[in-house]
């Protein structure tokens, strides 16, 4: 218990930070922060049904997702930044599996998620090859990745599959059985909200129940350690890698399968899901149950931030100030750890 | 030490410098006349290294007086101790590798022209320099391209363009040939002859022979004696530096050596430069035995111990455990033929410091039948692993869930020694299983090491003899890669040992090398 909030105490502090100063900007440009954190609450939580709500979690959906997806590479001291490139890759296979499925649609329908994951495990497992081949730094690798990714996708859906009447950089729409259906008719909610519930659950229990979960928690802390047990690293790196990648495809093929019903060029990379995914992975310490409070967290700042500015005069920008200002103090906190540790490991 | 007529260029009194509980350096008076090459010997530990780093302005004494030609000096960082005309060359070389040698040397005080670096003025300086004090280099050739004795050259260079006139040189020949340690060795009796002072750390005595005015020995943090060296012998020398309180204590019975648990053949071991750092090694463990291999630091005995229980490449040569062929093996198969190694880098390599004590322990028990039933670690059974190890091993700790960072080095050794000595079944290598630990946990982890000779063999590396002659049956002495002498535990002395060691004697001297 004392630990449990050991580990809350340095994300509360930071976001508490955050939200002060976020209240000191706005003073400083003659806005009232209590008028405008209580419309950004509002916007995030309330409205009519509990619509707003609804549209946190939504948001919430594919943050959550990228941030497990990073978090299961940061844990294990693996840097993919490569999300978003994994995140293309995925929608893209879920849209191509699903338009030209010939199979009827609960198949299909499978089958598209089931490739979007080998999508963007394969992506991502190519990341983690020339590292351990050609010693790439991971850190580069996956970041440049995420071009030639997007590129491609620019490429089906301005030339072979694109939906030529729309007039738009975008596929046509999936045949109306195969998608993820929304839980309540009408309502923003789908099937893919329990999907990445499922899938946050599950990961925490990999992580702190299997043998690969224990290999991996360790190597995030000392990758000699494990070498020098006789546990296979490049092994683990190639698993973990391809189970960050295959996380951020099936993300990709819910928002195709749930929300956008097509791939839409651009619309998984401008939103930034993958970058605030990594954020989330960061302020939760790459927990997997942290990712998803702090995921629902930052989405609800988010929609909140538009809440704030229907109801108050107070740019909605203010939102993107206050999530940046949780990463830095968080980043200041674990700098400060790492000090910390380091004076106690020399002292003793 | 006669009266002398001019005043030591270096003088050092009651120098005492103090590592928390450690008495690095104690009361050290040292003198030493222009013109003079000291060699400044003694065992790791024995406080060299600390005194050199004071002399260069890297620590601050805590207490004691610094002169330089009969002033007192301050130094509050190298930057002094430059200015004051002393010059360091480190066993690790500072130098820029992309940058030229003219660039590297000149660095720091760089001739100009009209404000900008001027290559021309400083190749000049660097090839009159290079002729004077026969240091042979190419002003303009990358540092990167260069080996290391001519890398060596450069460091000495740009000392000697600095102003130096106290050079300390930080065991020099550790990383060189023997060609190019002639070599060195000629350049530094000209700087000599030329008035410069060296002072020359080393663990090798013949070097001291061949190359020193005068020596001081250090032991225990204490000048244990100081003499030209033409009144020392290669014999009185390695007694100074190990000392004579050094007593065989009582040994357990030797036990009959049982089957072979390790073979290695003529292993050569190969660095990044293409250097045997280990020739020709041959050993054999046997069940119920301890193999010590003792060597100054460098000789060779981690490579070795790298390429039996890690993954350093051997480039030729056996290696077998249990008559299964395991040169270049994964440590995976090492550890499955029965492996258990206590590493000498404990907190980097033995333990992850920040995971938990439980998930410390766990390493190479996860997949053992009842731990993990279909790929799920069952966490009882794992906390029940920890504490059971810990309870045997008396392992301080408040709560499994402390990281081994939040504990004292004894405990965190014993950490290692437990899950190491859990695991064992056939052949166990520890290096340097005591070092920095107090006298309970040194005598209890030595304790467990003996224990274990009912059931494996034992190669055992260790810096400390005493330790040698308290532990193993036999003791292998290595020096520069090769195997210097074996000796069996009971009829080996200590200064056998240095003298061993330290190069003055070689082959299998002693009482009856072979098992009898």
């Amino acid at each position: 218990m004392i630990d449990l909030l050991r580990t809350l105490r340095a994300p509360f502090l930071s976001v508490l930070g955050a939200l002060a100063i976020g209240a000191v900007l706005m003073l400083a440009t003659g806005h009232d922060p209590l008028e405008a954190y209580a419309a950004m609450a509002s916007g995030a939580l309330a409205g009519r049904n509990f619509s707003n709500l609804a549209a946190t979690l939504a948001r919430a959906t594919p943050i959550v997702g990228m941030g497990l997806a990073a978090a299961i590479a940061f844990r294990a001291g693996f840097f993919n930044l490569g999300g978003e490139g994994q995140l293309v890759l995925g929608g893209l296979a879920a849209a191509v599996v699903a338009l030209t499925s010939p199979f009827p649609a609960p198949v299909t329908l499978l089958a598209s998620i089931v490739a979007a994951a080998a999508a963007g495990g394969m992506y991502a497992w190519l990341a983690a090859f020339f590292q351990i081949r050609f010693e790439v730094p991971l850190l580069i690798s996956t970041l440049l990745l995420n071009y030639p990714a997007q590129s491609f996708g620019s490429y089906l859906t301005n030339h072979p599959l694109r939906d030529v009447p729309s007039g738009m950089a975008q596929t046509e729409t999936l045949p109306a059985a195969v998608e993820l259906p929304a839980l309540v008719a009408g309502g923003r909610l789908h099937w893919g909200v329990l999907i990445v519930l499922a899938l946050a659950l599950v990961i925490a229990f990999l992580v702190s129940r299997s043998v690969g979960g224990y290999h991996a928690r360790v190597a995030g802390l000392n990758v000699q350690f494990l070498k020098y047990g006789g546990i296979d690293t490049d092994k683990l790196g190639y698993r973990v890698m391809f189970l960050s990648g295959a996380v951020a495809g099936i993300i990709g093929s819910i928002q195709v399968l749930a929300v956008h019903h097509r791939f839409i060029d651009g619309s998984l990379t401008q939103p930034l899901y993958a970058w605030t995914g990594l954020m989330v992975a960061l302020l939760a310490r790459s927990r997997p149950l942290g990712v998803l409070v702090g995921g629902i967290f930052f989405a609800a700042v988010q929609t909140g931030g538009f809440g704030m500015e229907r109801a108050t005069d107070v740019p909605r920008e203010i939102s993107i100030v206050i999530q940046a200002l949780i990463i830095l103090l968080v980043a200041a906190r674990t700098r400060f750890e790492f000090g910390k540790t380091a004076g106690a490991g020399g002292a003793a | 030490m006669s009266a002398q007529t001019s005043v030591p260029i270096l003088e050092l009194r009651g120098i005492t410098k103090r590592f928390g509980d450690t008495l690095a350096n104690d009361g050290i008076d040292l003198s030493v006349d222009a013109g003079e090459i000291r060699a400044v010997v003694g065992e790791n530990g024995a406080g060299k290294s600390t005194l050199m780093s004071i002399l260069y302005g890297m620590y601050r004494p805590d207490s004691g007086e610094i002169f330089v030609g009969g002033v007192k000096r301050t130094f509050r960082s190298p930057v002094d101790a430059i200015a004051a005309g002393m010059g360091m060359v480190h066993q690790h070389f500072m130098l820029f590798p992309s940058m030229t040698v003219a660039e590297n040397i000149v660095y720091g005080a760089e001739p100009t022209a009209l404000g900008v670096f001027d290559h021309r003025a400083a190749n000049d300086r660097v090839a009159q320099m290079s002729d004077r004090y026969g240091l042979e280099v190419d002003p303009r050739a990358r540092v990167a391209d260069l080996t290391v004795g001519v890398r060596q050259r450069v460091e000495i260079l740009k000392m000697l363009h600095r102003g130096a006139d106290i050079l300390i040189l930080d065991e020099p020949t550790s990383v060189l040939t023997p060609l190019e340690r002639d070599a060195l060795f000629r350049v530094i009796k000209l700087l000599a002859d030329d008035g410069k002072t060296v002072l020359f750390i080393t663990h090798k005595l013949p070097e001291v022979f061949a190359l020193s005015d005068s020596i001081t020995v250090l032991r225990d943090g204490r000048v244990q004696s100081s003499v030209s060296t033409s009144d020392a012998t290669p014999e009185t020398l390695a007694r100074d530096i190990v000392g004579s309180d050094l007593t065989s204590a009582p040994r357990p019975e030797a036990a009959i050596p049982g089957y072979r648990v390790l073979d290695v053949e003529h292993l050569v071991v190969r660095d990044e430069f293409g250097r045997n750092v280990v020739d020709d090694v041959s050993l054999t463990v046997r069940r119920g035995e301890i193999l010590g291999i003792a060597g100054a630091a460098g000789s060779g005995q981690r490579e070795l111990v790298e390429a039996i229980a890690g993954d350093r490449r051997v480039h030729s040569g056996r290696i077998a455990m249990a008559d299964t062929e395991m040169a270049n093996a994964p440590v995976a198969s090492k550890r499955k033929a029965g492996l258990s190694y206590i590493p000498g880098e404990r907190d980097d390599v033995g333990l992850a410091v920040e995971a938990s004590v439980t998930d410390n322990l766990l390493l190479g028990s996860e997949s053992k039948p009842g731990f993990s039933p279909r790929g799920l670690i069952r966490p009882g059974k794992a906390l029940a692993h920890a504490a059971r190890l810990i309870e045997d091993y008396d392992i301080k700790v408040a709560s499994q869930r402390q990281t081994p960072a939040q504990l004292s080095g004894g405990n965190r050794q014993k950490l290692v020694v437990a899950r190491e000595l859990h695991l064992a079944q056939r052949l166990i290598i520890a290096e340097e299983p005591t070092r920095g630990l107090d006298i309970r946990s040194t005598e209890f982890i030595r304790g467990k090491l003996l224990e274990q000779k009912s059931y494996a063999g034992i190669l055992l590396v260790s810096a400390d003899l005493g330790e040698l002659l308290k532990l193993a049956d036999r003791i292998i002495v290595m020096f520069e890669g090769r195997i210097a002498g074996e000796l069996v535990a009971g009829s080996a002395g200590e200064s056998e040992i240095g003298a061993l060691m330290t190069g003055v004697a070689s082959a299998s001297a002693g009482g009856g090398a072979a098992d009898d």
